[in-house]
Order: structure tokens, then C-alpha cells, then sequence
């Protein structure tokens, strides 16, 4: 009983997170409204017994990677005469509904077809640090490795990108 | 019986290759390298002189053989074989064309080297030399050749070269068109010759297309065929040989250097027609009709030129038209069947008309390029070697005995009067005096009286050497040439036609003692009234006359030419613009034009889709992606 | 019960869509590129619960790896296109237009 609760109530304030993240005009009420998502995002984690994913989305995802947008909104200084002229939202928006709904339509139709089963809380043996870490390091090391090479890589070119003076 | 020599095909080697070497150096001078004179002189003189040499050693081998095998051939390759058509580049030297041959490397020798002194000073005297060995070694193919095919090769050659030499001083537009007018006419008389041929292999050329296996089965010949192959052929010659109706390129092609006329346009490619006529003599002879044709279109070209030749005020004009006015007379010969009458014409013709344009050559080269006689007068004492050798040609053009054009006319007029052509031998009679009147008047206003242009006569002086020279070789070879070929009446023994004989088809006409001097008495009064009346009204001081009514007409030469351009040229030209300004842009155009315009406006039309914002580019991934899925849900049945 | 995740997590990356297709503000877009990448994530984790196999988490740790990574440069490029253009509409760079 709970956990339904629990699951409508952190799914509706994702949906409306989301909404928020597609109709504010400035970016900052976008991202905040965003950062809204993550959270119950995190929460439906939780729900699913996903300990370990749980943590790192509230550290790496609601805590770095919106911290560094928020961050940058900010250092970019946007005024509200900076932002785009956009008369056209409404209509554009109109149009993406319905170019979009046949992909919801056939996504959600599939996922119909799964088997209705309860969603229960495990204790633990499913979802917690040890699980992860242990098919991390034998099945998974390969991908491992190459994420980190990744993060080295994105850490360069961030460094490279940023620091670069104006020629003029 | 034939023999094969191998030397023949030198023949006209020499000179194609004189033409080479002399067209190279030419051609190595366009950045700035000099090349002497003399060197190119030397050069270009060297090939004619060498073919004489070699066309003695051939008279002399066919001398040497019993009459029947006079005929010597060599066959250098093959050239193609299409079916039943096997034509190599072989040649052939038997009397006829021995006599061809030597007399077109003597008379093409002398002019070469009379060119030397003529030519000095041009620019492009390299390149004269080249076009002039190029036209020696063409005419020489035409001569040698074996068959229809090696001739039609020489006849194209020849043609070429007089376009080439015509429009020498292509500076002038002027030339340029009647270098144009030239080429253009003959092609026309080509398209007949090449029908003629494809005629004659249909009739009769399954086993062998050459001149002495046609000559074999000639009377196969269906009389149909054989008639139309000899207009067909004629047609040929009357564009070459400037006939009725094709001879308006003659005149114009006066604008070519003076050598240039006397080698070409007097003494070898006009006579190409002649030599094809009695070469073919084995198939005319088999059609009196053509013939008959031939004859009568010859003797009205022969009286229309000399009506035109009388009223010409340009030196070279007037020689021009006594040209197409002789060949007029030997297209007469070979028409009655007297094959070798026409042949020996042509053979003194060469002389004594080469002889002409050299002289007016020399002449116009004193007056420096002064062409028009009635700006001329009293030359006599100042060139007096030009006027002696030019007295000399004019009487034996004129028909004076004992000079050559006195024996070789008079053999034709009597076979025409002995054959039956009594009105043939009439226009004859009549058009020989008004050569010799045409002829003296000529004569008359340029070197005797008083001078008409002080300045010009104060400045003239004889010739050179090198171009004196072939001016009395040539008159020598006027006087005693006719002895070749005098008539048994005078005591000889018509050498020349017993020469040919085994080259021709020919039946010797005998027309009685009377008949023979009626032809001669007509003649030799002819020669003396047209003299007379040219010696009365030329002789006292005679101005340009009054160009009015009749003799403005004739003087337009019957306006001829103005009459082709308007019925002929014009609307070809007009037919040309309409289709370039109508029919290309609108019919043949404008479909090609349309179809590129069309992937134009399919290209401008797919451009709207790339409007360069990413964005757009993906809306459309997400429009596909929906497209995708709906007909996903329709096959899944949701 | 799990369709429901299911369901959430399709109209999540709908919404996503929607965002990078309508809006033009640089940053917008962005974090709508992230919001379908969470979107993924949760299906992951979902279906991993499914089936009580591990390794959709490990897949979900690698997504936020990468997404991390990505951060970090297009927030880079984005100060970089703010130094040349002043400005942050996306509908001024069009220099692919044909």
C-alpha cells in the first residue's frame, strides 16, 4: 500500500519536474524544476531496491552534474533580456505532442505486455554495494576500465575547451 | 603483261616528303629561329627536280619494252578490302601516264624554281614551298595512280593544296573566300566523281578495281550503267577542270600568288578532268552519248570563257579565262573520241600557258603587284626577255603555225569535223579567233604603245635570273613541243598518238585530204582575222574604255556569279541563320537546356529541407522515428 | 506493477524529446538530453528488478558515468559559444545551411 503511494507521489512530482524543465523561460527555474526530477527519480530508486543507484544518483546526478549546470547558469549571468524571443513556443510544442505521441503510444503498449508483478522491497542480496561491486570487478571490468579512460578524457577536454584564450 | 617496279611509288614520295621536311622547318620558325631563304628554295626545288629525273628513267624503261607491255606497276600495301572491294595504293605507269608524268615534273620543276625568285621577300616562304611539294606529290598520285580509288586520293589532294595555296595571303579576307569558292565547288564536282565510282564497282568492279581489270571486263558494261557512270565521272571533272557549269572558281582563284596559277590552274589540276576522261576511254568509247555530252559542254564553256576572256581588264583574269576556254577545247577532243588529240593539247597547253602566267608574273612583279593592263603599256624595251617569251606563248596560244597550240588545236578541230561535228568544229573555228584576238589585245596594251602609269614604267626592270630562265626553257618548249606529235599531211609521224595508243581505246578518224585541209585553212584564218582586229585596235594609244551597256555586261562576266550567290548561296546562308536564330535555341536546345533546368529546380527544391539549424535536423530524426513507430503499432496490432 | 515504471519512464523520455525539439534555449536542451538519459536509467534499473539480475544497475552506472563525462564537455562548449556569440539561441548557428 505504501510503496503505491510512495510510487504515485514521486512519479507525479517527476512529471511535473519534467514539465517544469520544458515550459520555464529562464534556465534557472528549468534547472531547479529539474533537479526536482532527479530527487524523486532517486526516490523510485529506492523503491526498486536499487540501493547503490540510489546513492549515486543524488551524489553524482542531483548533486554534481546539477550543480555544475546551476553553476554555469549562473557564471553566464542571463538576464531576461538575453533570453530568446521564442513566439512560436506554444505552436512548437503543439507539434512535438503530436509528433511524439505514436513513439509514447508504441512504448507504452510494449511495455503493457510485461508480466504484472509486485514490485516488493528486497533487504538485501539484490541492488546493494557488494552486488554491484562484485559484477563490476568480474563480468564488467572491461567497461569499467573504459569508463574511466572516458572520465579521463572528458576531464582533459573540458580542461582544453574552457581554457582557451580569444584569439581576437 | 605487266611489270613491277618498285621505284614508281618514289614518285610522289619525294616531294610528300619534301613537303614534310619543309612543313617541319617551317613550323620550327614560330619562335623566332630564321631559316634562309635559300635553304627552303633548295629544299623545295629538290623533290620536283628528283621526280623529273625519275620520270625520264621511266619513259625510258617503257621505251625500252614492245608496245603491248608497256605497262609497269608496283603495289606499295594494301589499303582495305570490304567485301568485294580490295583496293591497295598501287600505281601505274604506261604511256599515257608516262607522258602525264613528264610533263607535270618539267613544267612543276620550272615553276618551283621560278618561285624562288617570285616568293623572295614573303613572310611565309617556308610554308609556300611546303603547300607547292604537297600539291606537286598530290597531282602526281592522281597521275600514277592505278585505279579509280589511288586517283580520287590525288584529285582530294590537289584540291586541298589549291584551297591552301589559294588563300596564301590569308591576311585578306578577300582570298580567303576564294580560296573557300574553290574547294567548295570542287566538292561538288567530287560528290559526282565518288557516285561515278560506286556506279562503276557496282557495274563492273567485283573482280578487281583498278584500272587494267576494268578495262578487261568494260564490256560487261550494261549500256544503263555505262552511261551514267560517264556523267557521273564528268560531273567530277567539270569541278576540277572548270567546266559549264562549275568554272566560277577559276577566275577568283586568280587571287593565289602568280606561281600558284600557273602550276595549278593552268598547267596540271585542271587538266585532271582531261586525264580522267582518257583514262576512262575504255568506257566512253562504249557510250557515244556521253561523249557527245562531254564534247558539247566543253565547246560552249570554250566560247563562253573566250567572250569573257575578250572584255577582262586583269591580266590574270584574262589569262584565267583562256585557261577554262582551252580545256573547254580538250574536253571537245576527248568528247568526239579523239583521246589522244586531248591529251596532246593538254600537253602543249602546259607549255605555253605556264609560259603566260610566268610572264604575267614577271610583269606584275616589275610593276610591283600592278595586275591591271590598262595601267600598264610600253613594256616592250624594259622587260624585254618577259616579252619576247610571252610573244612567243601568245602565238602558240593563239594557234599560230608552226607553234605547238597551232598542231595540238588543229588535231581536235579536225576530229571533230571528221567525226561529223560540223557545228563543234564551227564554235571552234570561232572561239580560235577570239583567243588570238583576246590574246594580242593583251599582247598589245601591255608592252606595246606608250606607258600608261609614268611612275610604275619608270620603276620596272627585267627579272631576276632564276625567274628569266623558266621563262625561255618554257618558250623553247612552246615552239618545238608540237613536233612531237606533227600530222602525216606536214610529213611527221604522230608520234604522240602512236605513243598513247595502248593506254586508249581509240578509233583514228579519216576524213579524206579535203576535209583535213578545210581544218587547217579554217584555222590559220581565224588566227589572222582575230589578230588583225586585236593588231588595228590595240596597237594605236587605247584607253580604259567606257564600261556601258553590252560590254558592261560582258565585262560582269554575264553576272554569273552574282546569279549562283542569289539562287544558290543566299538561300543556303539564309537557311543556316533561320535554323541557328530558330530551330537550335527553340527545338534542339531547348529540351537539353530544359531537363538541366529541371534538376536545377529538383535540387532548389530538396534544398529547403537543410536549413541549417541542428535542431530542425532533429525534429526530422524524431518525425522519422514517430513515422517508424506508428507503423510498428499498426504491424503489432496495439 | 513494473508496467508502471515502465509507463513513467517512457513519458520521462517523451518529455525529454519534447524539450530538445521545442525549446531554444542551449541549456534547456541540454538538460532535456539529460533528462531522457534518467529517463533510460530508470527503465534499467526496472527491468534489472524484473528479472532480479544485476547487471541493469551496473548498465545504470555506466550511463551516469557517461552522462557525467558528457556534462562536463557540452557545459564547456556551451561557455565557449557564449564567448563567441553573446548569445544562447540555438537558432543563430546556422552555418550548415544549404
Amino acid at each position: 500500500m505504501l510503496t503505491t503511494y510512495l510510487f504515485f507521489g514521486l512519479a507525479l512530482l517527476a512529471v511535473l519536474g519534467a514539465l517544469g524543465l520544458i515550459i520555464f523561460k529562464h534556465p534557472m527555474n528549468g534547472a531547479m524544476s529539474f533537479v526536482v526530477t532527479l530527487i524523486s527519480l532517486a526516490g523510485l530508486y529506492a523503491l526498486l531496491s536499487a540501493k547503490l543507484i540510489f546513492a549515486i544518483q543524488l551524489i553524482v546526478y542531483a548533486g554534481a552534474i546539477m550543480s555544475l549546470i546551476v553553476f554555469i547558469i549562473m557564471f553566464l549571468n542571463i538576464q531576461e533580456k538575453d533570453l530568446p524571443l521564442d513566439p512560436n513556443r506554444w505552436f512548437y510544442v503543439a507539434g512535438g505532442i503530436v509528433v511524439v505521441a505514436p513513439i509514447a503510444g508504441l512504448l507504452i503498449n510494449i511495455s503493457r505486455t510485461l508480466p504484472a508483478t509486485e514490485v516488493t522491497v528486497f533487504d538485501d542480496g539484490f541492488g546493494s554495494v557488494k552486488e554491484v561491486g562484485q559484477l563490476l570487478f568480474t563480468q564488467w571490468l572491461l567497461p569499467f576500465e573504459i569508463v574511466s579512460i572516458l572520465l579521463l578524457v572528458a576531464l582533459v577536454g573540458a580542461v582544453v575547451l574552457a581554457g582557451k584564450r580569444e584569439v581576437n | 603483261m605487266t611489270h613491277t617496279v618498285t621505284y614508281l611509288g618514289f614518285i610522289p614520295l619525294l616531294p610528300l616528303a619534301g613537303a614534310l621536311v619543309l612543313g617541319l622547318m617551317y613550323l620550327s620558325t614560330c619562335r623566332g629561329k630564321q631559316i634562309s631563304e635559300r635553304i627552303y628554295g633548295v629544299l623545295g626545288c629538290a623533290g620536283p627536280v628528283l621526280s623529273f629525273f625519275m620520270a625520264v628513267k621511266v619513259f625510258f624503261a617503257l621505251m625500252s619494252l614492245p608496245a603491248q607491255e608497256r605497262f609497269l606497276t608496283h603495289k606499295a600495301f594494301t589499303w582495305f578490302a570490304v567485301g568485294d572491294l580490295n583496293v591497295s595504293m598501287g600505281f601505274l605507269a604506261d604511256p599515257l601516264s608516262s607522258l602525264m608524268l613528264l610533263f607535270v615534273t618539267f613544267v612543276g620543276s620550272l615553276i618551283h624554281i621560278y618561285s624562288i625568285g617570285y616568293m623572295a621577300g614573303d613572310k611565309n616562304y617556308g610554308k609556300f614551298f611546303a603547300y607547292l611539294n604537297l600539291f606537286l606529290g598530290s597531282m602526281l598520285i592522281l597521275v600514277l595512280g592505278d585505279g579509280p580509288v589511288v586517283m580520287f586520293v590525288g584529285w582530294e589532294g590537289v584540291g586541298l593544296c589549291s584551297y591552301l595555296l589559294i588563300s596564301f595571303w590569308s591576311e585578306d579576307s578577300e582570298n580567303v573566300v576564294a580560296g573557300n569558292k574553290a574547294f567548295i565547288v570542287n566538292r561538288i564536282g567530287d560528290l559526282g566523281f565518288v557516285l561515278g565510282m560506286a556506279f562503276l564497282f557496282w557495274g563492273i568492279g567485283a573482280d578487281g578495281f583498278d584500272y587494267l581489270s576494268l578495262k578487261a571486263n568494260a564490256h560487261h558494261l550494261t549500256a544503263p550503267i555505262g552511261l551514267t557512270v560517264c556523267l557521273l565521272l564528268f560531273v567530277g571533272a567539270t569541278g576540277k577542270s572548270a567546266q559549264i557549269p562549275l568554272y566560277v572558281w577559276l577566275p577568283d582563284a586568280m587571287a593565289g600568288p602568280t606561281p600558284v596559277s600557273a602550276l595549278i590552274h593552268a598547267a596540271t589540276m585542271v587538266t585532271a578532268g582531261v586525264y580522267m576522261v582518257a583514262r576512262f576511254s575504255f568506257i566512253y568509247a562504249q557510250v557515244p552519248a556521253a561523249g557527245e555530252v562531254v564534247a558539247w559542254i566543253g565547246i560552249l564553256t570554250a566560247l563562253l570563257a573566250a567572250i569573257f576572256a575578250m572584255f577582262q581588264s586583269d591580266i590574270k583574269k584574262i589569262l584565267a579565262y583562256s585557261t577554262v576556254s582551252q580545256l573547254g577545247y580538250m574536253f571537245a577532243g576527248v568528247g568526239v573520241a579523239a583521246y589522244s588529240a586531248g591529251i596532246f593539247h593538254v600537253f602543249t597547253h602546259a607549255f605555253f600557258k605556264a609560259l603566260l602566267f610566268l610572264g604575267a608574273g614577271s610583269v606584275i612583279l616589275a610593276l610591283h603587284h600592278q595586275q591591271n593592263i590598262w595601267k600598264m603599256g610600253g613594256l616592250q624595251s624594259k622587260l624585254p626577255i618577259t616579252y619576247w617569251t610571252m610573244l612567243i606563248g601568245g602565238l602558240a596560244l593563239a594557234g599560230c603555225p608552226p607553234f605547238a597550240g597551232f598542231i595540238s588545236k588543229d588535231e581536235i578541230l579536225y576530229s571533230a569535223l571528221a567525226t561529223g561535228h560540223v557545228g563543234i568544229w564551227a564554235i571552234g573555228v570561232l572561239v580560235a579567233g577570239m583567243t588570238a584576238y583576246y590574246t594580242f589585245r593583251m599582247i598589245f596594251v601591255v608592252f606595246h604603245g606608250s606607258p600608261r602609269d609614268q611612275e610604275a614604267y619608270d620603276h620596272a626592270h627585267e627579272s631576276p635570273k632564276v625567274m628569266t630562265i623558266p621563262l625561255l626553257i618554257l618558250a623553247a618548249g612552246s615552239l618545238f613541243a608540237g613536233s612531237a606529235n606533227i600530222p602525216a599531211i606536214f610529213g611527221g609521224h604522230q608520234r604522240v598518238s602512236h605513243w598513247l595508243a595502248p593506254s586508249l581505246v581509240e578509233h583514228h578518224p579519216h576524213g579524206g585530204l579535203g576535209l583535213e585541209i578545210l581544218a587547217i585553212g579554217a584555222s590559220i584564218l581565224a588566227f589572222v582575222i582575230g589578230i588583225s582586229i586585236a593588231y588595228r585596235k590595240f596597237t594605236v594609244k587605247v584607253d580604259e574604255p567606257d564600261y556601258q551597256g553590252l560590254y558592261n555586261f560582258c565585262y560582269h562576266k554575264f553576272y554569273v556569279d552574282e546569279l549562283y550567290h542569289w539562287v544558290i548561296v543566299a538561300p543556303y546562308q539564309f537557311a543556316g541563320k533561320a535554323i541557328s536564330r530558330v530551330l537550335e535555341p527553340y527545338v534542339t536546345d531547348a529540351p537539353v537546356q530544359a531537363s538541366g533546368w529541371l534538376y536545377r529546380m529538383c535540387g532548389l527544391a530538396f534544398k529547403v529541407v537543410q536549413v541549417g539549424y541542428v535542431r530542425i535536423y532533429a525534429v526530422y530524426m524524431v518525425i522519422g522515428l514517430s513515422i517508424l513507430s506508428l507503423l510498428v503499432s499498426r504491424s503489432l496490432n496495439f | 506493477m513494473i508496467t508502471h515504471y515502465m509507463s513513467l519512464s517512457v513519458i520521462l523520455f517523451c518529455l525529454g524529446i519534447l524539450g530538445v525539439v521545442s525549446r531554444r534555449n542551449v541549456f534547456i536542451v541540454f538538460m532535456s538530453i539529460e533528462l531522457m538519459l534518467n529517463a533510460a536509467n530508470l527503465g534499467f534499473v526496472a527491468m534489472s528488478r524484473l528479472h532480479v539480475n544485476m547487471d541493469g544497475h551496473v548498465l545504470a552506472l555506466m550511463v551516469m558515468a557517461v552522462a557525467a563525462a558528457e556534462a562536463a564537455l557540452a557545459l564547456a562548449v556551451i561557455i565557449l559559444l557564449h564567448k563567441h556569440k553573446g548569445n544562447l539561441d540555438t537558432n543563430i548557428f546556422s552555418l550548415l545551411k544549404g
